[in-house]
């Protein structure tokens, strides 16, 4: 089963639009069985009515999708009180952080209170990794180290930067923070993946597309192409990230994209 | 098709072991046929490491193992003034290297700074591109790269690829202005920026590259398949440019 770890929907702040209907028929095309959600910044900047959207996706796909929630921590109590609705009320399996798109150091004290209500939750937290100086790898580390029980998918394995000089940094996250999973979309060199995985263990590493910025059918082909074990495929594919989200392994009817819009 | 890939790499540092052995082997799972090689070093060598071989004798040596498969860059520190001229006209006139390499975030300095427009200058005069490492950091940005162009209009300069995960758009902008710049697709991650690339200044300045054995260079073939070109511009991407590029034999 092949899990897509990260994407977004909304009508994004940024100029992108993904909608339900977009992603199962991007799936669908990319041979994708499962998605996991959470919302673009939002037009009106607020999670709310964004996280409310996300839900709705969900429930509509027939159990292909689950969610994180998103807030901004510079909402500070706000932020807390939409992340205990996102689990409480809209059933969502984990919270993704975006230091980049909110603006904020990946581990500065205002996340404190988030990650804290996300670990009650026995929930994961997602953070936009890689990003020049809000999410720079060290600063990944720290924050892990301040949370050990908890644990972090970090997109683009920490590390977005072509010219590969944070490739040892983003070792470094790894072997540092065992509480720390990398997750691949957008990521810099397939080396990277294979290395990884040998050093560390394929259970340290899930695929994930980054749509709608990176295109599920490539961000894929990074997986089925890389020169790795099968048994190793498989756990980066989707049963690494099924398993942490105690996914059901149920049967799924595969949603065609004749079946409606939002 | 035939694929050349325009930008793949060859040394043996510290951790990087990558002989020659390792880029063909990727390129023959890919069906690539021929690819531009250098190192991960700038040449002059530094003093502190007399055990390593060169980088431009490394790079000799790794196309003399393989004449029909691959092409030499040098890949050399325009700081390095006279020497560094020396060492382009060794690598051109006598061993036949067909291409500079430039990678300003390891020498850190401006692509328009005085030393690099001298060794961009005779590149030109000696008839070969210079390739750039182009994306996100200082020294690399596009628009940085743009300038320096402007000034060697007689050079043609590669943008490797073609300005990493934030600078695309200046990338193909700075083409657009500049006819004497091709973009490199290689480790840009949005398959569809390179049909906008090729329908924006034409599949005559875009080149095929995988920035391998980093990169995946089968992976990097099926990006720039995924972009949806025609096959007259998967032609020009995948060999033609490079070949009228380098002079090499279709």
């Amino acid at each position: 089963m092949i899990v897509d770890a990260h994407v977004h929907l909304g009508d994004g702040l940024f100029g992108q639009r993904y909608s339900r209907h977009d992603l199962l028929a991007a799936m669908d095309e990319a041979g994708i069985d499962r998605a996991v959600v959470s919302p673009l910044k939002p037009r009106g900047y607020h999670f709310g009515a964004a996280n409310d959207l996300v839900a709705e996706a969900v429930r509509s796909s027939n159990g292909r999708l689950l969610a994180f929630g998103r807030v901004d921590p510079w909402q500070g109590e706000a932020a807390v009180d939409e992340a205990e609705r996102c689990f409480t009320q809209l059933g969502f399996k984990g919270l993704l952080l975006h230091p980049w798109e909110e603006l904020f150091p990946v581990n500065d004290p205002i996340v404190f209170p988030l990650i804290d209500l996300t670990a009650r939750h026995g929930c994961p937290i997602m953070l936009a990794g890689g990003y020049p100086v809000v999410s720079h790898p060290s600063r990944i580390a720290d924050l892990a180290g301040r949370f050990p029980s908890v644990t972090f998918m970090v997109t683009s394995g920490g590390q977005i930067n072509i010219s590969g000089g944070m490739l040892a940094q983003a070792e470094a996250m790894l072997r540092s923070s065992p509480n720390v999973l990398m997750e691949t979309s957008g990521i810099y060199r397939e080396d990277f993946i294979e290395d990884m995985a040998a050093a560390l263990g394929p259970e340290r590493l899930i695929f994930g597309s980054g749509a709608p910025t990176y295109d599920p059918r490539h961000e894929l082909d990074r997986i089925r192409r890389a020169h790795l074990p099968d048994a190793a495929r498989v756990l980066i594919g989707g049963e690494n990230l099924r398993m942490l989200l105690s996914w059901e392994e149920s049967s799924v009817r595969r949603s065609r994209t004749n079946r409606g819009h939002d | 098709m035939k694929i050349i890939d325009a930008h793949t790499h060859v040394d043996e540092v510290g951790a990087w072991q990558d002989p020659p052995e390792v880029i063909v082997r990727l390129m023959d799972e890919a069906a690539i046929e021929q690819a531009v090689v250098m190192t991960y070093r700038d040449a002059p060598a530094i003093q502190s490491a007399p055990d390593l071989l060169d980088p431009i004798e490394y790079t000799r040596r790794a196309v003399e193992r393989y004449p029909e498969r691959l092409i030499g860059f040098a890949r050399i520190n325009p700081r390095a003034g006279d020497e560094a001229d020396r060492l382009l006209r060794l690598a051109v006139l006598e061993y036949g290297m067909k291409g500079l390499k430039l990678h300003p975030v390891a020498y850190r300095a401006l692509p328009d700074g005085p030393d690099t427009l001298r060794l961009l200058r005779l590149a030109g005069d000696l008839g070969v591109p210079a390739l750039f490492h182009c994306g996100d950091e200082e020294f690399t940005l596009p628009l940085q790269i743009e300038l320096a162009a402007a000034l060697c209009p007689q050079t043609v300069i590669i943008l490797g690829h073609m300005g990493g995960y934030f600078h695309v758009q200046d990338a193909i902008a700075a083409a657009e202005r500049q006819s004497n710049i091709i973009l490199e697709t290689s480790a840009m991650p949005y398959p569809w920026r390179i049909a906008e690339a090729v329908q924006r200044i034409g599949a005559e300045r875009v080149l095929y590259a995988s920035d391998g054995p980093g990169c995946d260079p089968s992976l990097e073939v099926a990006k720039v398949r995924r972009a949806g070109l025609r096959d007259a511009d998967l032609e020009l991407v995948f060999h033609g440019t490079i070949e009228r590029l380098l002079r090499l034999s279709p």
